[in-house]
């Protein structure tokens, strides 16, 4: 603040503060001239209204005359008086930093305790699930679902049915949190719109759903292509976060019409990364709390 | 002054009405006008830069939609918000928001520092109809946004504009908006506005140290 500015707010605080001592130092010595009829003359209302004389209640007195001495102890102690910082050198980033360490101080203690623990027997634990489900309903929710049953329309896995697109242990679920994953299924199209169709009845088979027998073995050879990714027998791949297709467990949905889209079209699966914005001791605690969803045992 | 001045004061409603805004807009004197007065001392720090013309574009439909009616973007410098949101918001963040979204109105969360934090198809499902992703929603869909698309002259005299206001934004930048901009829709310009809301404009040092930010807009 430049210093006009502090002395113009200064000048305003005097100016208030001014006023409201004169008025408390004149008024109980102003003359008040009274008349014939016990009142002070004024009248409203074309003689109705006549304005008598009452003291001011004490109450009102102490009040006002506490809060403004109360006024000066504010402006010694904060800032408030221009640029002056007050004796007790206080700043909201201060009082948050305080808080803040405050928070941080029970939180490592507990942390501390988390870490001595791997992952998946931390999914043990009531304090780390009670923790890790609070991050998950801020964080996780808005994609795989409050209840983590994923959302097929978005791409966002089923967290609760123990299939792992890039593996189900403590460490590769603290990977997926940590730096996000990016699923890429490349678009078909150029196979044509028959092939597209028959791969489709070639994937349903994989799970042994229903389908058609002869177009799928018309797209088995087919599936050679498809087999860079999701193996041979279609059972996917962890390294590459390619779906295993022979579960009946549905990334992006299992109807005909959904397999075809996917094939046709290819698919983009975005987790984002949440290191810059949860601590890797958080992220582990949430690790655990996604690992338990799937290992109902492990919960209390 | 006499006890006698006072039976005018008290007779006459505009003399006392005035002399009552007197008194009150002291306070208002001493709080905002230095404040405003000041705001020109408010310079964006290396790392905030002016939108780019697709999030310029994007910002706009923001405002136009009323996002701001449900959504501040504003992080209180509360421990409670800090940990939920990220750092708390400072004015040297918004130089290049006219007018800017602070706001104090939350019905939906803070958007403050929501870039990264969701992916671009999360969010188009989201604006087209929020129950898609969160059922427990009670946002409106704006599903029209991806039908219209974004007109590269008007970004320009957008851009001049703002230019004009003091933003440094260059002849290269406007003259290359309209190919930036080129057969986007709505929806891309508000999702590329919403991705880069609060990234890399944090205030370096974190919260952990005793200072503040270099300058928080004068208030202590």
């Amino acid at each position: 603040m430049s210093l006009f500015w502090s002395l113009w707010i200064m000048f305003l605080i005097v100016l208030n503060l001014g006023i409201t001592l004169f008025l408390f130092v004149w008024a109980p010595r102003a003359k008040i001239p009274v008349q014939e009829d016990g009142t002070t003359g004024h009248v409203w209302a074309h003689g109705v209204l006549r304005e008598g004389l009452q003291n001011l209640p004490r109450w009102w007195i102490f009040m006002s005359a506490t809060m403004f001495v109360i006024g000066f102890i504010y402006l010694a102690l904060f800032p408030g008086f221009g640029r002056v910082k007050g004796l007790l050198g206080w700043t909201s980033h201060g009082e948050l930093s305080a808080n803040v360490a405050a928070n941080n101080a029970k939180l490592n203690e507990m942390m501390k305790r988390f870490s001595l623990y791997p992952i998946e027997q931390l999914a043990h634990d009531p304090a780390a699930q009670q923790l890790g489900r609070r991050l998950f309903l801020d964080n996780c929710a808005a994609c795989h679902g409050r209840e983590a049953k994923g959302n097929q329309r978005l791409g966002a896995p089923d967290l609760t049915d123990n299939d792992w697109l890039y593996g189900g242990d403590g460490k590769a679920i603290f990977t997926s949190i940590h730096d996000g994953r990016a699923g890429v299924m490349p678009p078909w199209a150029s196979l044509g719109e028959e092939n597209v169709k028959n791969l489709a009845q070639f994937v349903l088979s994989l799970s042994g759903s229903p389908h058609n027998e002869q177009q799928a073995a018309a797209a088995k050879p087919l599936f050679a292509t498809c087999a860079a990714c999701h193996g041979p027998e279609g059972k996917g791949n962890q390294a590459l976060g390619a779906p295993n297709l022979t579960d009946k467990i549905w990334l992006h949905g299992g109807t005909v019409e959904d397999i075809e889209t996917t094939i046709r079209g290819g698919r983009q699966g975005q987790m984002p990364a949440w290191s810059p914005r949860l601590t890797d001791d958080q992220i582990r605690v949430l690790a655990s709390y996604v690992y338990s969803l799937s290992h109902p045992d492990h919960v209390d | 002054m006499s006890y006698k001045q006072f039976e005018a004061i008290e007779k006459h409603a505009a003399l006392l009405g005035i002399l009552t805004a007197v008194m009150v807009s002291l306070g208002g004197l001493a709080e905002i006008t230095p404040l405003f007065m000041e705001a020109h001392a408010v310079k964006a720090p290396a790392n905030v830069k002016p939108y780019d013309a697709l999030r310029l574009a994007g910002r706009d439909i923001y405002v136009r939609e009323g996002c701001y009616l449900c959504h501040s973007q504003m992080i209180r410098a509360l421990a409670a918000e800090t940990q939920r949101y990220g750092h708390y918001s400072v004015a040297e963040e918004s130089v290049y928001d006219r007018p800017f979204q602070w706001g104090s109105k939350r019905t939906g969360p803070d958007l403050a520092r929501v870039g990264g934090k969701y992916s671009d198809r999360w969010h188009e499902m989201h604006l087209i109809d929020p129950r898609q992703v969160v059922p427990q929603s009670n946002m409106p869909g704006y599903p029209w946004l991806t039908q219209a698309k974004i007109d590269g002259a008007d970004i320009q005299a957008r851009m001049r504009g703002l230019r004009k206001l003091g933003d440094p934004y260059t002849d290269a930048d406007i003259a290359s908006a309209p190919d930036a901009v080129k057969d986007k829709t709505e929806m891309q310009a508000l999702i590329a506005y919403l991705q880069g809301l609060g990234i890399k404009n944090e205030p370096a040092g974190g919260l952990g140290g005793s200072t503040g930010p270099a300058n928080d807009g004068g208030e202590p």
